[in-house]
């Protein structure tokens, strides 16, 4: 019963449409098929596209070298440090309540506001695979110019945020993070790549990673490429 | 299959094949996150596709497009744009719902500033981001981002 439960309430979304069409096919039958057959449309749009997008999108993610990148997003980094933003943010894959951590921890690592403002807005409207997408459906003009357009506004609006908010505005560090292996749930995505590279340590549970309990001796090595091949770095070690 | 779908699926597979030629291991990684990726947003997708076929049925584009050119331009777009902050689609299925509006006769203005607060402003995600980020840096982002959407709507609607 719990189970059943569970599983309902992380797919209420779903199981409220299942009965919106349930109520709709009763009320009105040609409303519904007419609902079917644009769904069916979307659909087949989306699965020409999204796996191609989806692959794409971690092919970027695992040739592009982040670590290098970050490098530059400090306070002195100019002009460099917000190409390189775009870039950050343009090739990252993850929804964008992904990014919020990733640039936190970034910021910590010494990155500027202003730079963070670029990674987080970039990260959300001009991801490269998204601008062919964009394409596809509105044509080449419009990305285009929505795209310039979007790059001007928010060069402007990273600089305006960095000059009203302050280093001091965020948050402080949280108090003594707790020993061992850590997830960010707010920042996974639920890819399960850790699962794959340490499934003894790792579990999908509610479609995010969890550390299992554990009480064996941690294999480095797989800690490691777990750690490092997380596309959202949520994985965290603090040693005992 | 249009031929720019084909574009894109050729040169990934390129990409993806010279990958595989120069990193194995990245390549699966690769691949896994890719799959994982897909397989965890599968059913959130569907639904926002059948939620976005029932809606389209109940309330044709036809007659979106002609309620929303009886409004001021202004308006239409803000409105838009206020809506574009409230819901969650992702990308990949805006961009065809907003080729169908726009083909319907939905003006450009509004449809881009849907689009730009779709992604860029978050009324759902705004706790989270307010959490890491603190409530200073995530009114000011949010507040300036919706500004901006509309500055480029607007200019977006003068250039086309």
């Amino acid at each position: 019963m719990t189970k059943v439960t569970k599983i309902l309430k992380e797919n209420l979304f779903t199981a409220i449409i299942i009965i919106a069409y349930a109520v709709i096919f009763i009320l009105k039958p040609e409303t519904s098929i007419t609902a079917v057959g644009n769904s069916g449309y979307y659909l087949k749009e989306m699965l020409m596209i999204m796996p191609v997008i989806f692959v794409l999108t971690a092919l970027l993610d695992v040739w592009v070298p982040k670590e290098t990148i970050m490098k530059y997003l400090g306070k002195k980094s100019k002009s460099k440090g917000v190409v390189l933003s775009f870039l950050l943010g343009g090739i990252s894959a993850g929804p964008i309540y992904a990014a919020f951590p990733f640039c936190i921890m970034l910021h910590k690592k010494g990155a500027s506001i202003k730079n963070i403002v670029i990674i987080l807005s970039s990260w959300a409207v001009i991801k490269i695979p998204m601008l062919l997408n964009e394409v596809k459906f509105l044509g080449i003009k419009f990305m285009a110019i929505r795209w310039i357009l979007t790059v001007i506004a928010i060069v402007i609006f990273s600089w305006i945020t960095s000059k009203i908010v302050k280093d001091e505005d965020l948050p402080s560090e949280s108090t003594s993070e707790p020993e061992g292996v850590i997830i960010n749930r707010n920042s996974c995505m639920g890819c399960s790549l850790c699962v794959k590279n340490y499934p003894e340590l790792f579990e999908i549970s509610s479609k995010k990673a969890e550390v299992k309990k554990y009480d064996f001796i941690l294999d480095d090595e797989k800690l490691n490429k777990a750690i490092d091949n997380c596309p959202v770095k949520a994985i965290h070690f603090n040693k005992r | 299959m249009d031929i720019f779908t084909m574009a894109i699926w050729i040169g990934t597979i390129i990409f993806l094949v010279f990958s595989l030629t120069k990193n194995k291991e990245k390549t699966k990684t690769a691949l896994k996150m890719a799959f994982g990726m897909g397989k965890n947003m599968l059913i959130s997708i569907l639904s926002i596709i059948l939620l976005i076929g029932l809606v389209l049925a109940l309330l044709p584009p036809e007659q979106i497009a002609g309620f929303v050119e009886k409004q001021n331009v202004l308006v239409a777009t803000i409105a838009s744009a206020l809506f574009g902050t409230i819901t969650l689609i992702p990308a990949f299925i805006a961009f065809p719902l907003v080729g169908t509006l726009v083909d319907a006769g939905v003006g450009i203005v509004p449809s881009v500033a849907f689009l730009t607060t779709l992604t860029m402003v978050g009324v759902v995600t705004f706790p989270l981001e307010k959490k890491e980020f603190g409530i200073k840096f995530t009114v000011v982002r949010n507040g300036l981002s919706f500004i901006f959407a509309i500055a480029i709507a607007l200019v977006m609607g003068v250039i086309i």
